[in-house]
């Protein structure tokens, strides 16, 4: 950092991490789910309802900043904001809540993530499932894909996966690397959704193709539940219950080109392969003053276990087109030089849209993963692709 | 009938009209800058490269480049029958623009392959530029 640069650096912290049971049908409303997880943030911070003054949230998200106030009768919010798109949301909420804490808007700001997203809207069926007659139009672009038949995220990322299997070699069993290796880590995960269920790489590569060459075991899970965060200044977060967990740096960025609306206009950009992830490194590394040699373990936005392997090269874990050799490598596993996704991730815990992710880096820092890295001082949390999106590095407090 | 079923493009949007109206005339058309011959697909009124609001919908070939692919196997949405696919086209004279077709089943498909549009009813009748490869 240049002198006299302003720079967030380790001034604000995670105080507290909270969650509900991830199932297939919660049998309770978005609301209740996203109250109990910011309750059990709150408490894990050990701090009272009254000292939130500050929420921002995910703008799919269908509670509202007020609901969330209302529901846990807060008294002293000053400030709310949310960030988007979807799975790109959790990134910028940190970002926001450091903005409005370092700005002196906010004190201590709850983030979080609610969805019925089985029981519920499924996302994975596309965002205008629910319209009739014609569609597009209003800067949704959807009329270039829906009537073709393109209508869910899966069929972009199995494109890019095609792309990138065409233009780099990259082999399923490289993608099922990703998959069994999430699996493993549910499987040490009680509040996993695939708790009980073991994977092998024979298992990877004989479950059903859904969009090719994706097969079901390359797709996320579908999820009802919730999860919240407590963030605050670094030296309230010093005074809290848990070991401190700083956010060392914070980033979000995008590509040239990016391309309005949703995932279906990403294969427009000059080239669909670079994804925001390679500017969102840069950022972040340079704010961090860190590198991909410093990052102890990942967790990294999975959606689709593709999503994965090309964040290995964009974030500098290897040479771009190296994803596939890389996920093989046994780098990834418990004990290689980058355990990934130690909840179990999207693919394998939960989908909360990128929330869990965070919840699980802070976890680690703190030593109570059910995987835990032995001595993680760092952890690279990153949010959704292939949209504009961010991520942020964790430390290890003192 | 499944086919019915499958919602037609919006055709009156400001910025993508023009596009459909074409394709109802059986052509390919491109929003393109009159200044400097940018492509501005997704089409938009405003060009990025040099600041120009005058735009033209440049008729060109329908034949394209197979970018990628992919095989559908599940039913996503009522209308469109598993198995099919989607392919991502490259636009052979105007480079960079990129665009999505329909086929039914599971084609043999190459990258680099050359791909040409039909244009074909959908369900109201608007007419959609489907891609096939060109033998
Ligand atoms: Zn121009």
């Amino acid at each position: 950092m240049k002198q006299g640069e302003y720079s967030h650096q380790d001034k604000c912290g995670i105080a507290g991490v909270g969650w509900t049971k991830f199932s297939k049908n919660s049998g309770r409303s978005v609301l209740s789910l996203a109250t109990e997880a910011s309750l059990n943030a709150i408490r894990d911070a050990g701090l009272q309802p009254d000292d939130i003054d500050g929420i921002v949230r995910c703008d799919f998200d269908v509670v509202a900043h007020n609901d969330l106030a209302n529901s846990l009768n807060l008294s002293n919010l000053t400030y709310w904001g949310y960030s988007g798109a979807g799975g790109a949301a959790p990134a910028g909420m940190v970002a926001q809540a450091i903005g409005a804490i370092l700005s002196g808007q906010a004190k201590t700001v709850l983030a979080f993530r609610s969805l019925n997203g089985r029981s519920g809207f499924r996302l994975g069926k596309g965002r205008t499932q629910a319209s009739s007659g014609a569609i597009g139009g209003n800067g949704s672009y959807e009329e270039f894909f829906v009537p073709f038949g393109m209508v869910s995220p899966g069929q972009v990322w199995a494109m890019l996966a095609q792309r990138h299997m065409h233009q780099f070699g990259t082999k399923p069993e490289d993608l099922g690397h990703i998959a069994v290796t999430s699996r493993e880590r549910a499987n040490s995960n009680p509040n996993a959704q695939m708790h009980g269920r073991t994977m092998t790489l024979d298992d990877y590569l004989a479950s059903p193709m859904i969009s090719s060459p994706l097969r079901l075991a390359d797709y996320c899970l579908e999820t009802d539940g919730a999860c919240a965060l407590v963030v605050t200044s670094a030296e309230r977060a010093a005074d809290t219950a848990k070991p401190p967990v700083l956010i060392r740096a914070v980033a979000q960025g995008a590509v040239t080109g990016i391309q309005p609306g949703m995932v279906g206009p990403v294969l427009s950009r000059p080239d669909p392969m670079t994804l925001p992830s390679v500017n969102i490194a840069k950022t972040l590394y340079a704010r961090a003053g860190l590198g991909p040699q410093d990052i102890d373990v990942a967790q990294l936005y999975d959606c689709f276990t593709i999503t994965v392997l090309v964040q290995f090269e964009d974030y500098g874990f290897c040479a771009r087109g190296e994803g596939g050799p890389f996920a093989a490598s046994g780098a990834i596993k418990m004990g290689g030089s980058l355990p990934i996704n130690t909840s179990g991730g999207n693919l394998s815990e939960g989908y909360i849209h990128g929330m869990s992710h965070i919840v699980e880096g802070v976890l680690q820092l703190r030593g109570e993963s059910t995987s835990q890295v032995e001595g993680a001082e760092t952890c690279l949390v990153t949010s959704g692709l292939p949209v504009a999106t961010g991520a942020m590095i964790l430390r290890r407090g003192s | 009938m499944s086919y019915a079923e499958r919602p037609p493009p919006v055709t009156t949007d400001y910025d993508t009209a023009g596009f459909w109206a074409a394709a109802s005339e059986k052509k390919l058309a491109v929003r393109t800058c009159s200044d400097c011959g940018q492509s501005l697909h997704m089409p938009k009124a405003y060009c990025h490269s040099c600041g120009g609001w005058e735009t033209e919908w440049k008729v060109v070939p329908p034949t394209a480049t197979l970018y990628t692919w992919t095989t559908t196997e599940r039913e996503l949405r009522a209308g469109f029958k598993p198995p099919y696919t989607i392919v991502c086209v490259e636009v052979d004279e105007a480079p960079g623009v990129r665009m999505v077709g329909y086929l039914p089943g599971r084609p043999h498909l190459k990258v680099g392959m050359a791909m040409h549009a039909r244009f074909e009813p959908t369900a109201d009748g608007t007419l959609l530029p489907q891609w096939y490869p060109t033998p």
